[in-house]
């Protein structure tokens, strides 16, 4: 038997709780601000990593949106 | 005198040379590069990323670069999981044309990502067997045809591959597809497979659908894996890291870049690593003319499945009006969520409908286009009471025609517009009775406003207050998520409804009722 649990994850520090299998993308709806990556901001991990909106989180995992830094 | 000076000048050269080379490549070092990719999901053709004007990724530009790196040494071409489903030039063939394009690339091993479940067993033995490469899943009991692990011979390099993914498969996908199949703790697995390949494997990669976090503990938790090539988070890892003797790296997604990862190996240890990502840009590459006639091959065909008729609609659907008042179209879409999760009632946001089809032959296309977004059908327990949160949030936009205007199943509401939004709610039914407002029902909706879409926070609310879900046999036992079939696109559900019901005349039946009109608790 396998025992999940809806996660919690935090998008810019802000905590947000999805369903299991729910991605990136869910957790930016559920935070308000899928918007901001559809004009141009992009979605990083806490190791500074760029990742897709179709990704797959863990519980407290931690992403952030923002403008993309030069190098 | 001259020419002692020159000898000397020689030897001096000489002996540069070989310190050099001596620092490239110890003695008895070989060197391994091992090409990857993860999370490919059907990506075929070049796209343009949101944002941006400039095509990127296209498997025969990927499939070029392959082969220019493949030249410069000896490599191994693996695939971190994911490849066979998510967009409809694979969706369309249930993975079987990303399989041809692998098997034309040469592809060495892949494991099972979550997502080569959504087809269901059968279709997934069919493609296992379809493969030139074996397919990989230590973890996953149940499915013959999956290998544990392999052992590869590159360059002297005995590779030993084991492949893992993710124990929360089953609750992503339909119970269906992973009845009978058990899905073991990845840790012990791999330690228990490490034992199996001792002695038979100069170096252990194991190739993770399990995402970078999980990669990351694995390398903690497990010692004697040299490699772990990862997938399922989608993450861009520029370079690769390492977790104590274990380097890791992740190819990001789509096929949009190449993961390269340079080893050299001496001993049966890996004394140098080199992990970078090569970008897939059509404008600066060639592409591979036989893996482009493949996609060509299978573009036409989804042309082709486009324009197949599935049913005749004896009258017009309505998706037009669906952000102001009920539509047959919205009924029958609603319906299909309601039957698909065997919930009570079904409650999703007119904004998700954006076209109307006419009377007449309906074409797998014209569905696609009243149905543009990936979403897929998730059933909620929600109390009497979150169910009337819910309407009164939909009917609270109707005077700005806001996509959050509910289309429903399985109840009727009548509702005032005039009164003052969040107050506009009467009467509810369900099943034909009066809603209890401390009763758990279950409710259909869609992926999107169960994550808090439109603004529905009580979709979001009732999955913050879940207990654990349970997953036992491949079904979800306890939680207020009663099914969440992530592999299957809503507009999926549709096309094979309307083929199965041929004739097609759903109609507003007075589901959603405007108070003193006359037509409000018509119906119950």
């Amino acid at each position: 038997m396998c025992k999940v649990q809806a996660m919690k994850v935090l998008v810019n520090d802000r905590e947000v709780h999805l369903a299991p299998g729910m991605t990136v993308r869910h957790a930016l709806i559920g935070a308000g601000i899928l918007g901001d990556v559809e004009t141009g901001k992009k979605v990083f991990d806490e190791w500074g990593n760029e990742t897709g909106l179709d990704g797959a989180l863990s519980e407290n995992a931690r992403i952030y949106v923002r403008e993309e830094r030069s190098p | 005198m001259k020419r002692t000076k020159t000898s000397t000048l020689f030897l001096l050269t000489c002996f540069i040379i070989f310190l050099f080379a001596a620092c490239l490549a110890p003695a008895g070092a070989a060197s391994l590069r091992i090409l990857h990719v993860n999370d490919f999901h059907g990506f075929a053709e070049s796209h343009k990323l949101l944002g941006s004007d400039n095509l990127r990724g296209g498997v025969a530009y990927l499939a070029s670069l392959t082969e220019t790196l493949r030249k410069e040494r000896p490599s191994l071409l693996i695939s971190a999981g994911d490849m066979i489903q998510g967009n409809t030039w694979a969706n369309l063939f249930e993975g079987k044309s990303v399989i041809e394009v692998m098997n034309a690339m040469r592809f060495d091993a892949m494991v099972v990502g979550n997502h080569e479940f959504d087809f269901g067993k059968a279709v997934l033995t069919e493609r296992i067997r379809e493969a030139d490469f074996p397919i990989l899943g230590a973890n996953v009991t149940g499915l013959d045809t999956l290998k544990p692990y392999i052992v590869k011979e590159v360059d002297g390099i005995r590779v030993g591959i084991i492949g893992v993914v993710t124990e929360e498969t089953p609750t992503a996908t339909h119970p269906r597809n992973v009845e009978g199949l058990t899905f073991m703790p990845v840790a012990a697995t791999v330690e228990r497979c490490i034992a199996e390949l001792k002695g038979r494997a100069d170096i252990i990669v194991v190739l993770s659908h399990l995402g970078y976090n999980a990669d990351m503990a694995l390398a903690s938790a497990v010692k004697g894996i040299d490699v772990i090539v990862g997938g399922h988070s989608h993450t861009k890892a520029v370079k690769h890291i390492t977790v104590g003797n274990t380097v890791i790296v992740q190819a990001w997604e789509h096929g949009l870049v190449l993961g390269v990862l340079d080893l050299t190996v001496e001993s049966g240890r890996v004394i140098a690593a080199e992990g970078r990502l090569a970008e897939v840009v059509p404008a600066k590459m060639r592409k591979d003319e036989k893996v482009a006639a493949i996609v060509e091959k299978w573009a036409v065909k989804v042309n082709e499945s486009m324009g197949m008729v599935v049913a005749e609609a004896k009258v017009d659907l309505d998706g037009e009006n669906v952000r102001l008042r009920e539509t047959n179209l919205g009924n029958f879409i609603a319906d299909i969520l309601m039957k698909e999760s065997g919930a009570d009632a079904a409650i999703i946001n007119g904004g998700g409908l954006r076209t109307s089809i006419k009377k007449g032959p309906v074409t797998v296309g014209s569905v696609y286009s009243v149905l543009p977004f990936n979403n897929y059908i998730v059933g909620i327990r929600l109390t009497g009471r979150q169910i009337r949160d819910a309407l009164e949030y939909g009917l609270s936009g109707v005077e700005l025609k806001e996509g959050r205007f509910p289309q429903v199943a399985g109840l009727t509401v009548t509702y005032s517009p005039e009164r003052q939004a969040g107050k506009r709610v009467g009467t509810i039914h369900i099943a034909g009775e009066p809603i209890d407002p401390s009763r758990r029902y279950i409710v259909a909706t869609v992926d999107f406003l169960a994550a808090g879409g439109d603004g529905y926070q009580v979709f979001r609310e009732a999955i913050r207050q879940s207990p654990d879900f349970e997953i036992l046999g491949g079904t979800i036992k306890s939680g207020n998520i009663v099914y969440n079939d992530a592999g299957r696109w809503v507009r999926d559900a549709v096309v094979s409804e309307m083929a199965r019901l041929k004739k097609l005349a759903p109609a507003v039946e007075g589901r959603i009722n405007v108070q003193g009109t006359g037509d409000e608790g018509a119906r119950k």
